[in-house]
């Protein structure tokens, strides 16, 4: 009876470690990364009006690394209490729009053939790490470190570092210095006017 | 002596404990609603270290000149180091980068050694050795094929007053120069004083110094820039108060610069 238990435990705990093995931060970043710069190189994308079916493609592999709802709330930090329910979803929406937008358009814009060196991950706690990286730009090199939470069963990107530059520190500082001032649902208009601006702005240059 | 029933509890609450462990997810299952289900992460957040802030009491001045400096950006300094680009082979803006980054060696060497970073002074005194002479005055940069000579974190003035101890005092923007602060602007003066640079190496001694000096310093700004042409734009771009968005970069990159 002892062993049958002991020999139970054993195996669940080894199939724990297979299972923990598997998602290990860096693969997070790392295949979601590599499979990106894929579809940037890809010549089948090469066309003008293959652009929108390019920028879908990535943004599908974005979604699965980047938790956008913890961008958020990290991004607007204390004041993330003032904002209902409504405004709270809103937000998201519109702040995962932004990112969307000025990311993934300067990718496909300004993606000149840059490599991406992983260097490590670093384990801060059970559920935070920071996969660092590298990107190669002739003979620039630029330090990008990601921050890592893992909850529901995954490893999800919340912040990148460039140069000691945190995004999410780096939209906190800008969102306390509107709220000091506007209410959330004013922010939240500035950041849909910012989206739909750049939406007609990306129109007009795909109709040129 | 532990009767057999007395084994079986702990046992059963160690094998409920791995199931556990196994199955995050069903700890949390029934939090739905946006922001509960995150609700750990503000409470987290008070606990981190709050970001880096810096007075800004010449926020007028300061957000002047940076509608300056964002004009001078687009209308001279991007078409300047855009046709710059076109027209120079990469090797030669390598080598002209290079040539620069070899010349201000002697100023980080001697604030490692101000700051106590022997092995980092080690190897900006060996680089500077091995470019100036191998890498022929410091166009290239043989020293980086030496592991023990890879490339260190520069160090400068406003770092090693950082180190011991000055503070940021306040935030400020000069024209052309960019984003600085009170400190980083006095210690701006200290490293011109031991930069030998542009005084020693001026191919024409009778031009006045002055205007050999700040010519080298335009090149070295152009040159530079045309490696990191787009960056400024895309900063700019993704940002909802541009000013305040460039404060915080220049303050958080300084910040890992003197943490290094």
């Amino acid at each position: 009876m002892k062993k049958a238990i002991i020999a139970l435990i054993t195996f669940l705990f080894s199939i724990s470690n297979v299972y923990e093995i598997g998602r290990q931060p860096l693969d997070q970043v790392k295949i979601p990364i590599e499979k990106a710069i894929a579809v940037l190189k890809n010549p089948e994308y090469m066309g003008e009006e293959k652009k929108e079916m390019q920028r879908e493609r990535i943004w599908e592999i974005v979604q699965e690394a980047f938790d956008f709802k913890l961008i958020s709330i990290r991004a607007v930090a204390r004041s993330w209490r003032n904002f209902d329910k409504k405004q709270k979803e809103e937000f998201v929406v519109q702040f995962t729009e932004l990112l969307r937008n000025t990311y993934i358009d300067k990718l496909q814009g300004e993606f000149h053939d840059e490599e991406v060196l992983f260097l490590g991950q670093d384990m801060i706690s059970e559920d935070k790490a920071v996969v660092k990286s590298k990107i190669l730009r002739g003979n620039v090199e630029i330090p990008m470190d990601y921050s890592m939470h893992f909850h529901d069963n995954k490893w999800w990107i919340y912040d990148v570092n460039i140069e000691g530059v945190s995004l999410v520190k780096n939209y906190r500082n800008q969102f306390k210095s509107i709220l000091a001032k506007e209410s959330p649902d004013q922010l939240i208009l500035r950041l849909k006017e910012k989206n739909e601006k750049h939406e007609r702005d990306r129109t007009l240059t795909q109709e040129k | 002596m532990l009767s057999r029933q007395h084994m079986t509890i702990p046992i059963m609450l160690l094998f409920l404990a791995v199931l556990l462990c196994s199955f995050p997810r069903l700890t949390c299952a029934a939090d739905q609603e946006i922001g509960d289900a995150y609700a750990d992460i503000l409470s987290d957040l008070e606990e981190e270290t709050p970001a880096v802030r810096v007075a800004d009491p010449l926020y007028y001045w300061n957000k002047g000149m940076y509608h300056v400096n964002d004009r001078l950006y687009f209308w001279l300094m991007k078409p300047v180091a855009t046709g710059y680009k076109k027209v120079t082979p990469d090797p030669v803006r390598n080598s002209i980068k290079n040539f620069f980054s070899n010349l201000m060696a002697p100023v980080r060497f001697v604030n490692c050694i101000l700051q106590g970073k022997s092995e980092k002074a080690g190897v900006e005194l060996g680089r500077f050795m091995v470019n100036t002479t191998v890498g022929l005055g410091g166009f290239w940069s043989p020293a980086d094929k030496e592991p023990s000579l890879r490339k260190v974190s520069g160090e400068d003035f406003g770092q090693t007053l950082a180190v011991y101890g000055v503070g940021n005092g306040f935030y400020l923007v000069w024209p052309v120069i960019g984003p600085s602060t009170l400190r980083d602007t006095a210690a701006m003066g200290f490293d011109n004083v031991i930069a030998p640079g542009p005084y020693l190496l001026s191919p024409m001694p009778y031009l006045d110094t002055e205007i050999t000096s700040l010519s080298m310093w335009a090149v070295d700004k152009v040159n530079a820039l045309s490696f990191r042409l787009g960056d400024y734009e895309a900063l700019k771009g993704a940002a909802i108060e541009p000013y305040e968005a460039f404060r915080d970069a220049y303050i958080q990159n300084r910040e890992k610069k003197i943490r290094e």
